[in-house]
């Protein structure tokens, strides 16, 4: 058997490789010290976030004088550890989650509501439709388990049996429903039914805020704490929010060529995006933004929120919610 | 002349079950599958390939990176291990009871925290493609480096050298065969660690295209991902594997003579490893634990310290309720596990002697096994939902699959250790090759399989779990999903915390019998 020698050379060669690598990543960590405002997304890039990138990609923030990083999601990237330890200003999560969170310690306010209908849809096939929850019964419904409470609570809003039901579950994905290993999905409207679409498959949606499960999504949180020692910087990143919102409202279209142009890493389809992004509007824009702007939110609604709330197991007080900073901004 | 057409004919028939593999595959994807959204031809993936080139070069660009740089910590975090524990025999048992714990960590927990200390960019992909690589190397390290005759640490110490000159002239050059073997089965793990790092939110990468592509119904988009991702998984085994056959000229050094057992005789001295060891470790992990989450000043709303998980499991009114229902998961979890641990290392074991009993078959399987290990769960757990059903069946072979790779090429390694003065003396006596290999490799691969069997331990606990968050939505692995998304972190800790005992129990179950096992094949491992 025969070696190399070891050398004194290649020793500190050796040295200096490894040294050289454990300084690289730091390179890397360092870009969360500067002074930006982050924003954490719920879930991927797409258009289901395009006015904030309109936001973004118009300087709305940063004529307010707002540096302001778009955190990606992901799904293994919960929305309420990032902003509950400082490290994102705002997040986008949904009612019940936020109200889960506050039943464990967390210290959230929801601040606007951007979808005032709740996205969750049924979606199945025109051979085996549902079209109201009463046709779930004997169905096997392909979900996340984590979404569990969700079934439950539009069970007991529409006086179903939910043990009826047979829960599979699956995961970001429409194939067990085309493959016909399940009759229908619980998913968002935006999402699954709109990729079955464009993959030339046929699907029937029965969106769940239309029986009665009202529950705020893709609302904005922040911490007490931020809310009474960073409200300067809420109100702008807010302001700035609400304008990339409109931008969106006027045109769709463009919003989705942005995202596309945006994001050239993530393979999105452009025509699939456009349709998603027109189908939001539906979710986003009701009589009451109408009247009152983007994000509004009333006494009745948070009540109903309250109400389908308690059907999933959380008691929450309508203190939870706080619309002063877009009185502010709207004023 | 005569040698040339020999291994003419050997490469033919190698590309010849390349081609047979491949059209059965396009014929089933075809026609079995023709009507379904599950398997692509590999026609329509090679031409979606061709097609969106520049996007998967970018994104390929990102993950390798990532997964490079972690593979580059991880092991270089392994190696100085791997030297401390040699060189300093005592703190053994304490750094490798931290290396376990840390390696035992389940993903659907260690990735969101990870985002939050590091924020955006690529630290959580990199920490976990580090953390994916670095065990594996550890342990076959630290077999390596006391793989080493005692006659050439005699000759040492005769000089009058002492622990350092032992381990840059004899132990570090008996180890490489062990870290090379190791870095082939890091390149592709780092790989998957790094795609798992960007499921907690990224913008570009492999993982990222390949939520994507499962989302949006692209299935051919899937099978073309999950192509990339194993062809980079096996060049990189590849290229760690010549890299190899660089360095290191000839075989490693075979080992006839047996040293003295040094396990202590002295009764205090044994109760003393028993029980006051194991304490020990327990202690300095807690205070790890506590110490770097208050250092990093995480907030106590998700990243709960060992008091909060006392105060969920046991102290607290409600402590009861909790342990039923944490218990009740994991009795389902382990059953399954069990049956699959047993089964990939059966299943590794098996092939590995019949890739050396018919080396022709490794040329054509070897790829494939590669392939297999490589491919991201997220898109293999269902597939195989698919082909075994969405029940145990269907986790056993997730399971079973993650660790069978590793123990395959573990015990190949093990299995051509045999001493070749051993296969002569078998060849002298024209004895069959059944007979050698029972007689003669088996023995030989015997530590090695033990070292596979002992890593496997924790890899099937976190197959299974992330086989449960994704697939099958059952037992301990669902729990951890369920609490996460709605903030029950005291129960995700605490499922973090009875699954590493778990771990940990296990690998010192297979630990002792190792010990009972090697005392009589392979003594030099015992200490």
């Amino acid at each position: 058997m025969k070696f190399p020698p070891i050398t004194r050379r290649a020793t500190l060669g050796l040295l200096a490789g490894g040294a050289a690598s454990l300084v690289a990543p730091a390179r890397f960590a360092s870009a969360q010290t500067s002074s930006a405002v982050n924003f954490q997304l719920s879930w991927l890039p797409s258009v289901q976030f395009g006015g904030s990138y309109l936001a973004e990609e118009n300087g709305v923030w940063a004529e307010k004088g707002l540096d302001v990083s778009l955190l990606s999601g992901g799904p293994n990237a919960p929305v309420e550890p990032s902003v509950m330890a400082g490290t994102s200003l705002l997040g986008i999560t949904a009612a019940d989650y936020a109200s889960a969170a506050v039943a464990e310690g967390a210290t959230f306010k929801i601040i606007a509501v951007a979808m005032q209908k709740n996205p969750f849809a049924i979606a199945s096939l025109p051979g085996n439709p549902v079209n109201s929850p009463a046709d779930l019964v004997g169905k096997k419904i392909g979900m996340a388990v984590a979404n569990t409470p969700i079934l439950a609570a539009l069970c007991a809003l529409n006086d179903v049996d939910i043990n009826e039901i047979e829960i599979v579950p699956t995961q970001y994905d429409p194939a067990p429903l085309v493959n016909g290993q399940v009759d229908c999905l619980l998913c968002w409207l935006t999402d699954l039914p709109i990729a079955m679409t464009m993959a030339g498959v046929d699907n029937v949606t029965m969106l769940l805020a239309d029986h009665g499960y009202a529950v705020h999504s893709q609302t904005y949180i922040v911490t007490e704490d931020a809310l009474e020692n960073q409200r300067e910087e809420i109100v702008a990143l807010m302001a700035g929010e609400i304008a990339g919102w409109n931008a969106y409202f006027a045109d769709t279209d463009k919003a989705a060529d942005l995202v596309v142009a945006k994001f050239p890493d993530l393979g999105l389809d452009l025509e699939t995006q456009k349709v998603q992004a027109a189908k939001q509007v539906d979710l986003m824009v009701s009589p009451l933004t109408e009247e009152f702007g983007f994000g509004w939110f009333t006494d009745e609604t948070v009540a109903d929120n309250i109400a389908t709330l308690g059907l999933l197991g959380r008691e929450v007080s309508a203190d939870l919610w706080d619309r002063s900073i877009l009185e502010e901004i709207y004023e | 002349m005569i040698r040339q057409q020999v291994l003419l004919t050997e490469q033919m028939r190698t590309y010849a079950g390349f081609a047979g593999l491949l059209i059965a595959w396009e014929l089933l994807a075809r026609f079995a599958f023709g009507q379904l959204y599950i398997l692509s031809p590999p026609t329509a993936i090679v031409m979606r390939i061709i097609e969106d080139l520049p996007l998967y070069s970018r994104a390929l660009s990102a993950t390798v990176s990532e997964a490079l740089l972690g593979f580059i910590l991880g092991n270089l975090a392994a190696i100085v291990l791997a030297v401390l524990v040699v060189t300093l025999p005592p703190i053994e048992r304490l750094a490798q009871a931290i290396a376990l714990v840390v390696f035992c960590l389940p993903l659907v927990a260690t990735g969101p925290i990870l985002r939050v200390i590091y924020g955006p960019g690529w630290g959580p992909q990199i920490t976990l493609a580090a953390l994916s690589v670095y065990y594996t190397t550890f342990v076959p390290l630290v077999v390596g480096l006391r793989a080493v005759p005692p006659s050439w640490l005699d000759l040492i110490a005769s000089y009058g050298r002492g622990r350092l000159t032992a381990m840059t002239v004899v132990r570090a050059r008996a180890s490489l065969p062990y870290l090379i073997a190791s870095l082939k089965i890091a390149a592709p793990a780092a790989f998957l660690g790094a795609i798992v790092g960007e499921f907690t939110g990224a913008d570009r990468g492999i993982g990222v295209l390949s939520i994507q592509a499962m989302r949006s119904l692209d299935v051919d988009g899937t099978w073309a991902l999950a192509t990339i991702a194993s062809a980079v998984a096996i060049i990189g085994y590849a290229v760690v594997g010549w890299a190899g056959q660089l360095l290191s000229i000839g075989a490693p050094p075979s080992l006839l003579v047996s040293p003295a057992s040094k396990a202590p005789k002295v009764l205090w001295k044994k109760l003393f490893m028993a029980v006051a060891a194991p304490t020990l470790s327990c202690v300095v992990i807690l205070l790890l634990w506590k110490i770097s989450m208050d250092g990093l000043d995480l907030s106590r709303f998700f990243a709960k310290r060992p008091g909060d998980v006392w105060a969920y499991l046991v102290a607290g009114s409600q402590a009861a309720a909790h342990r039923s229902e944490l218990f009740a998961a994991l009795r389902e979890t382990m059953g399954t596990t069990v049956l699959g641990y047993f089964a990939g290392l059966g299943l590794g074991a098996v092939l590995a002697a019949i890739f050396c009993m018919l080396p022709a078959v490794e040329k054509i399987a070897s790829p494939v096994a590669i392939a297999l290990r490589s491919i991201p769960i997220v898109a293999t757990a269902p597939l195989l939902v698919l082909a075994l059903g969405r029940g145990q069946l269907g986790m056993l072979g997730i399971v079973a699959i993650m660790i069978f790779f590793p123990t395959l090429v573990s015990c190949l390694h093990g299995l051509r250790q045999t001493p070749g003065q051993v296969i002569d003396y078998f060849d002298s006596f024209r004895a069959p090759p059944l007979t050698q290999l029972f007689l003669a490799r088996v023995p030989a691969m015997l530590p090695s399989l033990f070292a596979a069997a002992r890593m496997a331990v924790p890899m099937a606990v976190l197959a299974a779990t992330v086989a449960e968050w994704l697939a099958t939505g059952t037992g301990i692995g669902n729990l951890m999903a369920l609490t996460n998304s709605t903030s029950n972190y005291n129960m995700l800790w605490s499922c973090v915390t009875i699954l590493t005992l778990v771990s940990v129990a296990g690998y010192a179950l297979v630990a002792m019998l190792e010990r009972r096992v090697l005392s009589h094949f392979a003594p030099e491992q015992v200490i």
